[in-house]
C-alpha cells in the first residue's frame, strides 16, 4: 500500500472540550515520569507486564510496572515505529510480526534509548524505559513466550509465564454473568487454577522483590476498580441512549484506555468519575458531537493510533459518528467483579481469564458485539482486522455473519494499528465512504420504511 | 527423487509408502470392519488412549491440490497455509465420511483457533457435515501446577474417548496401548540410527515416509515393518553428501526432502512432528496411567510453538550435536511464522559452534510454489561441500 496521505481534518468540535481526555494524557506523562524517577532512585524492582496479566497483584505489591500495549502506544505516539521496525531488522527479527506488542523489545535493542540528541531531547520514548527486572506475560499467543522471553533476556530480567486456558462452557450472556454470577461463567476448574497460578505469582514475587503481599490491599485495589468501572458502565449506558451522542470514541478512546492501565487507584476512579459527569453535563445540556448525527457506527478492533482523524472523515458528508468502541464498553462489562470481600483472589481469577475470551474467542466476542449493537442504536459497523497477529484472529467470519444476520451492515478490512505502512488514509476512506452510501443508509432507510 | 531404488525394492518398505501415499485406505478399511477412526489434529493428542479403546488414530493432513472454498470463508489468511488446508477438508465434508470423532490437542495458537471455529460452527450452522471435535485443552509450561492439570485435562480427554467408544478403558487397556506406542518409538530409534552415525543409509525422505505411514495405519503393524525396513536398510548403499539438519514447518510430504537430497545435502535429522520429534520420549509404564501420558506429552523436546527462544536455542544445539549435522536448514512458511523468533539466537548460537546454516523465511505452501528453493539449496550444499565458512 502506498504511504498514508493527509486525509481532511478533525470537524468534531467537542473532541477538543472534554478535560478529562486531556486530562489524562498529561497525568500519564507525569506518573511515568515519577515512576521512573522512584525505579532510578530506589534501584526496585520493575516490571513490564502484557495487558492480560493481573496488574491488581502489582498494585497491591506496590510494585513499579507499565503495560506492554499501554507502551506501544506511547512507542507509536512518539513515532518510533519507523526506528523500531530498523532496530528489529538489524537484530534478525521479523519487524512486520506482532509488531503491536513487539515495540518495548524493539526499543529494547535500541542503543540510544536513555540517550538525548544534540538539542537536548530525549532520543527515546519519554526518555526511554527504565530497565525492568521482571516480564511477565499470560500464554495467551504463541509468539507472547518469544517476545517476552527475548525482552527478558536483553533487560537481564526475569521472565515469569502465566498459562491460559480454554473455556469448555461458553454462555453467551457472559456480559450479564461477569459481575455478580462468574462462577456460572466459566468452568469451575479453570477459575481455581487461576487462583493456583494468583497465589504462585504471589510467592514468585514475594521472594523475588522482598515485599509482602497484602490481601487487605487486594481488595482495596479490587474496589478501586469496580467503582472506575461503574463509572463507565454509567456512561456507556449515557452515550447508549443519547441521540445525538454527545461524544465520539476519539475521545472515549484515549480518556478510557489510559486511565485503565492506572485501574485499582483513586486517581483512576476519580477519573472515571469526572469523565462521567463531563459527558453527563454535555448530555444535559443536548450537546452533539456531530450535529447532524444521521449514522451511529461502531468500531470493532484495536484503536487506530497512527490515525485517530480517520473516525471524524464521515461526520460532515454522512453524519456519521464512530460512537462505539471495546475501550469504554468492556470497561463496562468485562471489569467489575461484585462481592470482592468474599474471595478477593477468586474475583480477581474471575476477571483476568475471560479478557481475551471476551474479545477473540467465537461466540462470547460475536454474542456480546450484537447486544452492544442494539443497546447503542447502531446502522453500521466498522471492522479491522490486524494483520500478522494470531492472537487478534477472533472469528471474523462468525462475528460478520452474526451481525449480519441480525441486521446490522458490517464492513471487515485488515490494517496495522501501529504501521503507517500499511496504511492508505484515501484508500480506506474510500471504502467506509462505499460502505455508508452503499449498505449502511440503504439499510437504515429499509428499517426506517418498515 | 530421493527415495531410492533399495528402498523401492524393499518389501516392508513398499508397504510403507503404499500406506504413506494412500492415507486415507487404512481408516476406511478399519471403519468398513465396524471399528472407530479418530482424527487428529495437532501433535499433542495421546495416541494411548485413543488405541486403548480398539480405535484407530490418524493424522489430519493437507490436500495440496484442493481448492480452500470452504477454507477462505471462514479462516483469516493470517492462518498457516498447511492448517488451512487440513481445514478444508474438515469443513467440506471429507472427514465427515471418514472418521467417527476429531480431537484437536492445544498444541499451537492456530489449532486452537480451529477448535473454537469449529466448535461454532457446529453452533450456528448444525447442518455442516462436520465431525463432532474433542480438545484437549493441555498446558506446556513446566510447573507443577500445569502438570497437575494436565492430568485433569487428559482424564476429561479419556471420558471423551470412553463416550466415542460407547465402553470404560480399563487401566491395563491404557498400560498395552502404552507398550504398543513404546515398541514403536523404540523401533523408530533404531531406525533413525541408519540416517545417523559413521554410515548413513536411509535419507531423509525415506525417513519421512517410514515415521509418517504410522500416522495412517494400525501401530503394531507399523512396528513391524519399521523393524523389517530397518533390517533391510543395513544393506543400503550408504549416502553421501553433507549432513543437515532441518528445522521449521511441518513436512506432510516429500517434496520438500526431495529438493534437499537433490542438492546433494542428506537429512540426518530434524524436529517436526511428522518426524523425529514424534517418536521422541516414552510412556512411563510404572507410573499411574494418566500421570504417564502426562510425562510423555508435558516433557519431550519443546516445541517451536510452546518454548522460549532459550529453550528452543538449547534444544536445537542438542538436536544438531545428536544428529552430528554439518549444516541446518531453517525453513518457515508464510504465516507459520512463530518459529522465526527463535532464529536469530539458534543462529548465533550455531555459528559460534562452526554449523552453518540457510534460513528459508515467508514460504508459500505447498513446497513446489516457490521457484528459487532449488537454486538456493544447491548454493547451501556447495557452500557445506567446499567446507568454507
Amino acid at each position: 500500500m502506498a504511504e498514508e496521505k493527509k486525509a481532511p481534518a478533525s470537524r468534531s468540535a467537542v473532541v477538543k472540550k472534554l478535560k478529562a481526555t486531556k486530562t489524562v494524557s498529561v497525568y500519564q506523562k507525569e506518573w511515568f515520569f515519577a515512576m521512573k524517577d522512584r525505579v532510578e532512585k530506589e534501584k526496585c524492582d520493575f516490571a513490564i507486564l502484557n495487558a492480560d496479566v493481573p496488574m491488581e497483584i502489582f498494585r497491591a505489591m506496590d510494585i513499579p510496572f507499565v503495560v506492554n500495549q499501554w507502551w506501544a502506544a506511547i512507542c507509536g505516539a512518539k513515532r518510533m515505529t519507523k526506528k523500531y521496525f530498523g532496530l528489529m531488522q538489524a537484530n534478525g527479527y521479523r519487524p512486520d510480526l506482532n509488531s503491536y506488542d513487539a515495540q518495548a523489545l524493539a526499543e529494547s535493542f535500541d542503543p540510544d534509548d536513555h540517550k538525548v540528541d544534540a538539542d537536548g531531547n530525549p532520543m527515546g520514548p519519554w526518555g526511554g524505559l527504565p530497565k525492568p527486572t521482571i516480564c511477565i506475560t499470560r500464554l495467551t499467543g504463541d509468539a507472547q513466550n518469544k517476545i517476552f522471553g527475548l525482552l527478558a533476556e536483553n533487560y537481564g530480567a526475569d521472565l515469569y509465564t502465566i498459562e491460559n486456558t480454554q473455556a469448555r462452557i461458553t454462555p453467551l450472556n457472559w456480559y450479564e454473568l461477569a459481575a455478580d454470577r462468574w462462577e456460572e461463567l466459566y468452568d469451575t476448574d479453570r477459575i481455581d487454577l487461576a487462583v493456583e497460578e494468583l497465589k504462585e505469582l504471589i510467592r514468585w514475587l514475594e521472594m523475588k522483590t522482598g515485599k509482602l503481599f497484602d490481601m487487605n490491599k487486594l481488595q482495596e485495589v479490587m474496589d478501586l476498580i469496580n467503582e472506575q468501572e461503574g463509572w463507565y458502565k454509567k456512561l456507556r449506558d449515557l452515550i447508549a441512549q443519547c441521540h445525538p451522542v454527545p461524544v465520539t470514541v476519539v475521545d472515549t478512546i484515549n480518556a478510557v484506555m489510559q486511565a485503565q492501565w492506572q485501574r485499582g487507584t483513586r486517581w483512576a476512579a476519580d477519573h472515571a468519575k469526572s469523565l462521567y459527569e463531563e459527558v453527563k453535563a454535555l448530555a444535559d445540556k443536548g450537546e452533539a458531537a456531530v450535529p447532524n448525527e444521521k449514522l451511529r457506527m461502531m468500531w470493532l478492533g484495536r484503536g487506530m493510533w497512527q490515525d485517530f482523524a480517520f473516525y471524524q472523515r464521515f461526520e460532515e458528508k454522512y453524519g456519521a459518528v464512530f460512537m462505539w468502541s471495546m475501550y469504554l464498553a468492556m470497561g463496562a462489562d468485562a471489569y467489575i467483579r461484585n462481592n470482592v470481600e468474599k474471595d478477593p483472589l477468586r474475583a480477581l481469577a474471575a476477571r483476568f481469564i475471560g479478557m481475551e475470551d471476551f474479545l477473540h474467542m467465537p461466540p462470547w466476542n460475536s454474542s456480546w458485539f450484537i447486544q452492544q449493537a442494539k443497546q447503542n442504536d447502531i446502522d453500521g459497523v466498522v471492522y479491522m482486522i490486524p494483520e500478522n497477529d494470531m492472537q487478534a484472529v477472533e472469528g471474523s467470519y462468525f462475528i460478520k455473519k452474526v451481525m449480519e444476520d441480525a441486521g446490522f451492515p458490517l464492513l471487515a478490512f485488515h490494517a496495522d494499528p501501529v504501521n503507517p505502512k500499511k496504511w492508505n488514509a484515501e484508500t480506506m476512506t474510500g471504502l467506509v465512504e462505499d460502505f455508508i452510501e452503499n449498505r449502511v443508509i440503504p439499510n437504515k432507510e429499509k428499517k426506517q420504511q418498515k | 527423487m530421493s527415495i531410492r531404488d533399495c528402498a523401492l525394492q524393499s518389501e516392508a518398505f513398499a508397504a510403507l509408502k503404499d500406506v504413506y501415499d494412500h492415507r486415507d485406505r487404512e481408516a476406511a478399511r478399519w471403519r468398513a470392519a465396524g471399528r472407530k477412526v479418530i482424527g487428529e489434529l495437532g501433535c499433542d493428542v495421546p495416541d494411548e488412549l485413543i488405541l486403548a479403546a480398539g480405535m484407530l488414530p490418524v493424522r489430519i493432513c493437507a490436500d495440496p491440490e484442493r481448492p480452500l472454498a470452504e477454507t477462505d470463508k471462514y479462516l483469516e489468511y493470517a492462518f498457516d497455509p498447511m492448517v488451512r488446508a487440513q481445514f478444508e477438508k474438515i469443513v467440506d465434508g471429507t472427514y465427515y465420511d471418514q472418521i467417527d470423532a476429531l480431537a484437536i490437542s492445544n498444541s499451537t495458537d492456530v489449532i486452537i483457533r480451529v477448535f473454537l471455529y469449529l466448535r461454532e460452527i457446529h453452533r450456528v450452522e448444525p447442518e455442516k457435515k462436520v465431525p463432532p471435535v474433542a480438545f484437549i485443552d493441555w498446558l506446556f509450561t513446566r510447573h507443577r501446577i500445569h502438570q497437575v492439570r494436565d492430568e485433569f485435562i487428559i482424564g476429561l480427554f479419556k471420558q471423551q474417548v470412553e463416550a466415542w467408544a460407547g465402553r470404560p478403558i480399563t487401566d491395563e487397556e491404557i498400560r498395552a496401548a502404552g507398550r504398543i506406542c513404546n515398541e514403536n518409538r523404540q523401533a523408530l530409534r533404531e531406525m533413525a540410527r541408519l540416517r545417523r552415525g559413521q554410515e548413513v543409509r536411509i535419507s531423509g525422505s525415506e525417513a519421512l515416509v517410514i515415521i509418517g505411514a504410522g500416522l495412517f495405519m494400525d501401530r503394531s503393524e507399523h512396528t513391524k515393518l519399521v523393524r523389517r525396513v530397518t533390517a533391510d536398510a543395513a544393506q543400503w548403499p550408504v549416502l553421501a553428501g553433507p549432513r543437515v539438519y532441518y528445522t521449521g514447518a511441518n513436512q506432510e510430504d516429500t517434496v520438500l526432502y526431495d529438493k534437499i537430497e537433490a542438492a546433494g545435502m542428506v537429512v540426518v535429522g530434524e524436529d517436526t512432528d511428522w518426524g523425529d520429534r514424534h517418536y521422541d520420549r516414552d510412556y512411563n509404564l510404572d507410573y499411574p496411567v494418566i500421570r504417564g501420558i502426562v510425562d510423555r506429552y508435558f516433557l519431550r523436546e519443546f516445541s517451536a510453538k510452546k518454548s522460549t527462544p532459550a529453550q528452543r536455542t538449547e534444544a536445537l544445539d542438542r538436536e544438531v550435536d545428536a544428529a552430528g549435522a554439518q549444516g541446518v536448514i531453517f525453513y518457515t512458511n508464510q504465516y507459520d511464522e512463530v518459529a522465526t523468533w527463535d532464529m536469530p539466537k539458534q543462529r548465533k548460537s550455531l555459528e559460534a559452534r562452526g554449523i552453518r546454516h540457510i534460513t528459508f523465511g515467508r514460504m508459500l505452501w505447498p513446497v513446489a510454489k516457490n521457484e528459487d528453493l532449488d537454486e538456493k539449496l544447491a548454493g547451501f550444499a556447495a557452500q557445506l561441500k567446499g567446507g568454507v565458512r
